[in-house]
């Protein structure tokens, strides 16, 4: 082992199962932290690339693995990152720090991190196997997609929570004819607040996506003569039948725990964690979707899904394998694009709290959920600056104004710089 | 003859915002954001590498803008990366502040040939 960085533990070298933001992030953020030995990303896919674009752009013209990857195997290479894309681990053995690949390599580690991420939640339904019926999360899944939707395609989406609202935003806007279908009268009310979840809701009506509030009973082929083969009827519970070309299933994803488990690791809904990201094995890390982290009074934190935790997982796994302090979390952010708007939101929007609602005279609005005098979330549609300057004052728990905040003529950034400490900022008087 | 262009006063950037300066005015091939970070003034290509957003309404705070869309991070003194999505570094721009002007002195590889 070469002795690396200044914390007190020498990670060795590292095998990194499972190449995306998080896997990748880590590997980055290794190096960043001066370790110098062997680091290896393994990953089924082709490269360590960028999924949102995957809902969000699905049929822009520059749609490509090219576009979307993190870096180029030189890029990589340059840094010492040794890459086995199109290659799966079968197997990890916590006793000898192995990793066995699908083509029966083992590769011998130090320390190994589990990045693995999810997997499509499947429908379980009669037909939900039949081959017109998609999910979306790898490129390969996308590519599916597009070589399937023209103008005037009938698309079912099954789910309207963040992939499923991106979807019927993409397709609809390529002119096929989407048909979203939730159980739910507002989805995303727990992730976004009921107002903003609301507002957004009503703009796939606005785009000519028909909404179906219904659970699904079954997808059977077309019976009618008029219909090419390969229709199929998506059956509602409620008796409807809505007739697609094409079914997207977009029900939220399993955690790949499976190389955990069969390892014998902790595993809860995902590989249990510690605050230093290690998982019940010694040397063994878990970040990213897959990971969930057991807080200090032993109870299990949500499992979070979203870009920036996956990245900032992958960061503190670095710093948890380097045996450095693993930098702390803020509120957790997120940002979705549809129908040409853009909307960012952090920390905790519905549960208790007086919500405010900010409205310029541009109709521009700001969501805003304020608890004992503090902020405790925010979002907004097209003004990303308020909602950077609400997360900082979440963060530095600043206390807030319900009055202030609530007044356009006021930017909240103002209120961040008015009670900031002098010190953050040396330029400030 | 003097280099670059004056773009701004300094008055005309208020702390924490910038402007932008239009490609056809300064001759580049990208649109020039001038930034305030706490009395500091920075110049970068306006367009964010990831995807197509304008840099100049992004967040500024601490040597560092942050992309309006996807909060992508690039140093305001040299452009590079400091945190995905973005990957490519954007290019920057020589600032000369004189008196109360901000002169622009483009990066000669971002000229228009």
């Amino acid at each position: 082992m070469t002795t690396t960085g200044a914390g007190t533990r020498d990670p060795g070298a590292v095998v990194i199962v499972g190449g995306g933001l998080a896997g990748y992030t880590a590997a980055i953020q290794l190096r960043r932290l001066g370790h110098q030995s062997a680091i290896t990303v393994v990953d089924a896919e082709p490269a360590a690339y960028d999924r949102p674009p995957l809902s969000k752009r699905l049929l822009d013209d520059d749609f490509s693995i090219g576009e979307l990857a993190f870096a180029t195997a030189g890029e990589l290479g340059a840094q010492g990152i040794v890459t086995r894309f199109r290659r799966s681990a079968r197997s990890i053995d916590p006793e000898r720090l192995t990793v066995t690949l699908d083509d029966g390599d083992v590769l011998e580690a130090d320390t190994v991190l589990l990045a693995t991420g999810g997997r499509p939640r499947r429908l379980r339904v009669p037909g939900a196997d039949r081959p017109e019926v998609f999910v979306l999360r790898t490129i390969a899944d996308a590519a599916a997609i597009r070589g399937q939707v023209r103008a005037g395609t009938r698309v079912s989406i099954i789910g309207a929570g963040l992939i499923g609202a991106e979807l019927a935003s993409s397709l609809s806007r390529a002119g096929a004819l989407v048909s979203l279908i939730d159980p739910v009268e507002v989805p995303l009310e727990a992730a976004m607040g009921p107002l903003l979840a609301r507002e957004l809701h009503l703009l796939h009506r606005t785009a000519g996506v028909e909404l179906h509030r219904d659970v699904i009973a079954a997808i059977e082929p077309t019976n009618d003569v008029d219909y090419a083969a390969g229709t199929v009827d998506v059956v509602l519970d409620g008796g409807g039948r809505v007739r697609s070309e094409l079914v997207i299933v977009g029900i939220g994803i399993v955690p790949n725990t499976r190389l955990a488990a069969d390892a014998g690791l902790t595993v809860a809904d995902g590989i249990v964690v510690g605050e230093d990201l290690q998982t019940s094995a010694p040397g063994v890390y878990a970040a990213g979707d897959v990971a969930v982290r057991r807080l200090p009074d032993g109870t299990l934190a949500r499992r979070e899904e979203h870009w920036e935790a996956a990245q900032l997982s992958g960061q503190q796994a670095a710093h948890g394998m380097m045996g450095l302090p693993v930098p702390t979390r803020g509120a957790p952010w997120f940002w979705t694009d549809r129908y040409g708007v853009h909307v960012e939101v952090v920390g905790r929007l519905s549960g208790s709290g007086e919500a405010i609602v900010r409205e310029d005279g541009g109709g521009r609005r700001a969501f805003f959920l304020i608890e004992e005098g503090l902020l405790v979330g925010a979002a907004a549609i097209d003004d990303p600056n308020t909602v950077r300057a609400a997360r900082r004052l979440i963060d530095q728990r600043v206390p807030v104004d319900a009055r202030l905040l609530g007044d356009p003529d006021i930017a909240v950034r103002s209120l961040l710089t008015a009670t900031r400490r002098p010190e953050t900022r040396g330029t400030h008087a | 003859m003097t280099e670059g262009v004056i773009v701004a006063r300094v008055d005309e950037i208020d702390d924490g915002t910038a402007i932008t300066v239009d490609a056809a005015l300064i001759g580049t091939v990208d649109d020039i954001a001038v930034f305030n970070d706490g009395g500091r003034f920075y110049a970068l290509d306006d367009t964010c590498t990831h995807e197509k957003a304008s840099l100049s309404e992004g967040w500024i705070e601490d040597g560092v803008v942050e992309c309006p869309l996807h909060a992508g991070k690039f140093c305001l003194g040299d452009g590079e990366v400091l945190s995905m999505p973005a990957t490519r570094p954007v290019a920057c721009h020589r600032v000369v502040v004189e008196a109360d002007t901000i002169r622009v002195i483009p990066n000669p590889e971002r000229l228009r040939s």
